[in-house]
């Protein structure tokens, strides 16, 4: 698959103008870093649900349905708020935005709980609000509906993050004009080992679009 | 303009039939494939209706010259059997001749084999060679194995509009010649899955449902498969085939909005219609038929309903849901109102919405009742599926 990908992009990259990154985002931690700078920091022994929940209080989100989330939407949903607000794109870009994620758990996490719920003799209950969340590409969904986002949407399960896979796959969406803009990025969570990285990918920015500033914005936490 | 990818041959099989004459007969004589369950025992079983289709596994095995306890899950028997019908109809006699590719959709897989048998397999071994059938790929590789195709091999799985990407896939592998030809399509069983998943939803209708209707009171499951043979221009002239009808336009679009239900201005079937219609480069009032999503739900017919009145406004064209007569087939209803569509095409018809009484009053705008002749040059097939995932297929005569 990848390499089909790789193929089609190698012929549309004749065309090629360089595009950007507006902004980076990642959460791991409990710290928060955006564009390089650590604009929150937690202690360190909260566990996940703790660090998320304060995260969203203090950011003055009202946005109930934050509460059903599991744990892997919470992290994908917040970091995609953290680095939008600070991208302030109009309503009609973010309407044709494209999605490509990525992680290496998929939705474990989720599935998981939900088998030990089936499992359980003392307390058997499968519950349907949970069942909704194995999926690893749930996330995209909630961050669809919170911004409105109509675009492409794509999400990758690697072994280890893939700045070549993402930049080619956003630059091939961008060169054959699916979208304008490609929230990237990566979001995985087992427990409270989580890791998210986002970037927003577009015509113009701060930094250039390129294999070797990606991965070493995502060493950066 | 130029033309939608060809399509030279199809194959069915649903409650109203076992092939596309069975079906186009069931169709012409509004002949409901809608019962009680009887290959499943569930015990829901008083308060529901089903779109069954009639053939045992074993039949159906037969038919395909399985052995009797073939580890075949019933998606992957209807799909091949289906998939087989398609490539006959397209007169394919040599796989190997062309860069042949197949594109199945399903949402159940081998779920029907995971229940009977996931209680046992960790005592008996013996078992557990069912439950490797329980991947949604797993029906995709086994249709593949029987048409012999090596080439492309790829499942999609989207809910309900699965098998409408399926098409769209196939189309646009095509048109990017990335294949020849493509067998496109979907499959899903019935199984206590669904039957459970549905009835939680509380969107199963204990009476045969009546979509578009005021009174409706939700959907009746149903299980079936369907392909289509899609071939590339070269292919055709090469071959010099007869070509049954074309895949003009297409395009699948993000409604947004829950996961499990869809959004009051119908924005995804909004966006996947309009986008439908611009890479078939064609104006709303050129549609002739829609075959609509219809689901007899609440929720998706106000909201099919008015996107489609967003789309064609005062001028809505005869639309009806045939899902009162075959069941919702979930990752196969793309695929069997694909024939269907094709079907109208062929026989310059349009299809009428059975069980319907009254409108929508928010809209006003009741579908198609009666079966009638007409001049159809382009059919539009809605699909839409949970997680907001809509997809609109554009078939034309030429």
């Amino acid at each position: 698959m990848e390499g089909v990908i790789q193929q089609f992009y190698l012929k549309s990259s004749i065309l090629k103008t360089s595009l950007h990154i507006q902004s980076f985002c990642s959460f791991r931690f409990n710290k928060i870093i955006l564009n390089g700078e650590t604009v929150v920091a937690k202690e360190k022994g909260l566990s996940f649900s703790e660090f998320s929940k304060t995260v969203y209080k203090e950011s003055g989100i009202a946005y109930p349905k934050f509460f059903k989330m599991d744990n892997l939407s919470k992290l994908t949903f917040l970091t995609a708020e953290v680095l939008l607000k600070n991208c302030a794109l109009p309503s009609e870009e973010k309407e044709k935005m494209a999605l490509v994620l990525s992680n290496r758990s998929a939705s474990l996490d989720t599935d998981r709980k939900h088998q030990l719920s089936i499992q359980s003799k003392e307390n058997f209950y499968p519950s349907p609000a949970v069942f909704v969340y194995t999926l690893p590409n749930i996330g995209m969904g909630e961050i669809s509906i919170r911004h409105q986002i109509k675009g492409e949407n794509a999400f990758f399960v690697f072994k280890e993050f893939n700045a070549k896979f993402l930049m080619q796959y956003s630059e091939a969406l961008i060169h054959n004009k699916k979208a304008s803009h490609v929230l990237c990025g990566w979001v995985d969570i087992e427990e409270d080992a989580y890791r998210s990285f986002m970037y927003l990918v577009s015509k113009r920015g701060t930094y250039i679009h390129s294999e070797a500033i990606i991965n070493k914005e995502y060493q950066n936490i | 303009m130029k033309r939608g990818v060809a399509i030279t041959g199809m194959g069915i099989i649903s409650a109203i039939g076992t092939n596309v004459e069975e079906n186009m007969t069931a169709l012409l004589f509004s002949k409901t494939g809608i019962g009680e369950i009887s290959n499943i025992t569930t015990r829901h079983q008083k308060d529901i209706k089903v779109g069954e289709v009639a053939n045992t596994n074993s039949q159906i095995a037969k038919s395909l010259q399985l052995p009797e306890n073939t580890i075949f899950s019933r998606s992957a028997l209807l799909g091949s059997l289906a998939a087989k019908q398609a490539l006959e109809n397209a007169q394919i006699e040599r796989i190997s001749e062309y860069r042949t590719g197949l594109v199945s959709s399903t949402t159940v897989g081998g779920m029907d084999l995971t229940e009977k048998h996931y209680k046992t397999f960790q005592s008996n071994p013996e078992t557990l060679k069912y439950l490797k059938s329980h991947p949604a790929g797993d029906s995709t590789q086994k249709i593949a194995e029987q048409l012999g195709i090596t080439e492309f091999v790829t499942t999609i799985s989207t809910a309900c509009s699965s098998a409408a990407n399926a098409i769209m896939l196939g189309a646009r592998l095509i048109k990017a010649g990335k294949l020849d030809r493509v067998i496109v399509g979907g499959t899903d069983c019935l199984s206590k899955f669904t039957i459970n998943g549905f009835k939680t939803l509380m969107i199963l209708s204990n009476e045969n449902c009546t979509p578009f209707d005021a009174n409706r009171k939700g959907l009746n499951l149903g299980e079936a498969a369907a392909y289509l043979v899609l071939e590339s221009e070269a292919v055709i002239k090469k071959a010099n085939k007869k070509v049954l009808g074309y895949v003009s336009g297409y395009a699948n679009a993000n409604d947004a909005f829950h996961q499990t239900a869809s959004s009051a201005e119908g924005e995804g079937a909004f966006l996947a219609m309009q986008k439908a219609l611009k890479v078939a480069n064609l104006q709303p009032e050129e549609i002739d038929y829609i075959n609509a999503h219809g689901t007899a739900t609440l929720n998706n017919d106000l909201s099919e309903s008015v996107a489609i009145k967003r789309i064609f406004g005062d001028a809505v064209p005869d639309f009806s849901s045939t899902k009162a007569l075959t069941g919702h087939t979930l990752a196969a209803a793309g695929a069997i109102e694909a024939v269907y569509s094709i079907v109208s095409l062929q026989e310059q018809c349009v299809f009428p919405n059975v069980n319907f009484k009254q409108p929508i009053p928010e809209l006003n705008i009741p579908p198609a009742v009666k079966f009638q002749k007409k001049k159809v040059r382009h059919v539009m097939s809605n699909s839409f599926g949970f997680g907001g995932n809509c997809s609109s297929l554009i078939f034309s005569s030429e």
